[in-house]
């Protein structure tokens, strides 16, 4: 079953046409990777699946819900849709537990114990149980993803959107967070992931999607695509992000 | 002899020093000490006015500008978000009354609304519901874009994550945006309630009677008994106690807001592509 369908997605930026018909399905338990340039749409693409962006063309099904549908209840749509930041946003005034139980409280209607017995549960998964009282900014960035990665668990998504997770980490803070999506992975939840790491790409998901100019060149199991890329394009692009040095 | 650079830099901070202890002597010399201390260091003026200035007149100052600042918090928030409004007529309405009030004197709103209102609408405040009004009326107009410029300083990204959990846009303006803004908007609203207290020196055109007063109608009352500007002097000492730790206040926070400021652009300054 198909968690996530697109199809015929077009989205612009005034003139400057950003997605130019993209088609995808994601299904139940599935871990799908975006990889491309920087301006390729991809995080526009993410950013459309839970209509953060409004797309100007195109149907984007979650759940068989079609969320483009102008009289749908997208928040009630959204509590479904987990998403994780590149620059992780956590709530800057919200100490870390509060961060995680805010929606569920004002959204899902839990009671405050019931909120915080998830929320810890959460925080245990990702590693981060001694940091509940703390407040963001007393966080490293990678502490700062984890714990939005369990904020966005805590709506008890079953889709999880990643946009470049770990591009505004330190190097050495990149394993801890990949090492909490690995999990995740390993869960079976249903995960749609825009990233640079190639090695995750390779050796978590079902499937890599290479993105260029606003359209899907290449698709399929990651040892195709980025092992023996068929697209010129993808093989310059491959080349640049695994041998950084070299190719220039 | 040539003189160095460090030299001639000595030779003029002498000077400034010797300019200062002139100005102050020459001061000394011609001002009547005598004439000084009777009009404003008179302890038997000063007598006559306390404990009355703090116990009345202070307090009273102090709640004329709570309530105004309250009220006009409560009525800048709403025009902030109406200036912030996807309906235009909302935004314009938000404009001229933000137009008007901050470019209008307090003392015309004041009149209008103690003498104006009651007359034309047959309505009868009573003086702190006036108060109240003419203070809020003209403090929201400033207030409304200092809460409307907070609320555009905070992160686009915070509204995102909000509304990716799933909370309307309402709820995330409530429970996320408006509370960073006020915590980035705090500096500024000090100042402004700094400007609202001696602004509600304006109120003696309401007409008062003398438990009412405010520290200025007070200090001009003790003036006309005692001959005496003591009295003023002594007010002005009162506003000093509420105004000067409202400034060292927004100060203080000022530096806080900066140094978290500082550890949250680590985090949030990294929003690379677009």
């Amino acid at each position: 079953m198909n968690v996530i369908e697109i199809s015929g997605l077009e989205k612009s930026f005034g003139s400057l046409e950003v997605l130019r018909g993209i088609d995808l399905e994601v299904k139940r338990g599935e871990v799908v990777c975006v990889i491309g340039a920087s301006g390729s749409g991809k995080s526009t693409l993410l950013r459309c699946v839970n209509l953060l962006e409004q797309p100007n063309a195109g149907k984007v099904l979650v759940h068989g819900i079609e969320l483009t549908d102008p009289d749908v209840d997208l928040d009630r749509a959204r509590r479904g849709i987990g998403m994780v930041f590149q620059a992780f946003n956590l709530f800057s005034h919200l100490c870390v537990v509060d961060n995680l139980t805010i929606a569920q409280r004002k959204v899902l209607g839990r009671d405050k114990a019931e909120a915080e017995r998830v929320a810890l549960a959460n925080l245990e998964k990702v590693g981060l149980s001694e940091k509940a009282n703390a407040m963001p900014a007393e966080l490293s960035g990678g502490q700062q993803q984890r714990a939005a990665i369990a904020r966005a668990l805590s709506m008890d998504p079953d889709v999880m959107l990643f946009d470049e997770p770990t591009s505004a980490l330190d190097p050495e803070l990149v394993g801890d967070v990949l090492g909490v999506m690995r999990r995740l992975a390993d869960e079976g939840m249903t995960m749609l992931v825009v990233t640079h790491e190639m090695q995750f790409a390779r050796e978590v998901a079902d499937a890599v999607l290479f993105m260029d100019g606003g359209v899907i060149v290449e698709q399929g199991r990651p040892a195709q695509v980025i092992g023996e890329p068929q697209h010129e394009r993808t093989r310059t692009f491959l080349a640049r992000v695994l041998n950084p040095v070299q190719a220039r | 002899m040539a003189v160095s650079k460090r030299q001639r830099a000595q030779i003029f901070r002498s000077f400034q020093y010797g300019l200062l202890v002139v100005a102050v002597a020459v001061l000394a010399i011609v001002a009547d000490w005598g004439e000084v201390t009777n009009a404003f260091f008179n302890l038997d003026a000063a007598g006559t006015q306390v404990p009355d200035i703090i116990t009345s007149a202070l307090v009273n100052t102090a709640i004329y500008t709570v309530i105004g600042f309250a009220f006009g918090l409560a009525l800048g928030l709403v025009l902030a978000l109406m200036k912030l409004s996807s309906v235009p007529p909302y935004r314009w309405l938000a404009t001229v009354y933000i137009e008007f009030f901050r470019g209008v004197p307090a003392l015309l709103v004041f009149i209008t609304l103690g003498f104006g209102v009651p007359i034309a609408f047959q309505l009868q405040f009573d003086l702190y519901s006036t108060v109240m009004l003419a203070l809020g009326l003209v403090g929201a107009a400033y207030m409304a874009e200092t809460i409307r410029a907070g609320i555009q300083a905070v992160p686009k990204g915070q509204a995102e994550a909000a509304r990716s959990l799933g909370m309307s846009q309402g709820r995330a303006m409530i429970s996320i945006v408006i509370p960073q803004a006020f915590r980035i908007i705090l500096p500024p609203l000090t100042n402004e309630l700094i400007l609202l207290t001696k602004d509600s020196s304006l109120i003696y055109v309401l007409g008062l009677s003398r438990d009412e007063y405010d520290l200025t109608k007070f200090g001009r009352e003790g003036l006309n008994q005692t001959a005496s500007l003591t009295p003023i002097l002594l007010a002005g000492l009162c506003y000093l106690v509420i105004t000067v730790p409202l400034s060292y206040l927004s100060r203080y926070l000022e530096r806080r807001s900066g140094r978290r400021k500082d550890a949250a652009d680590t985090a949030a300054g990294l929003e690379v592509e677009a």
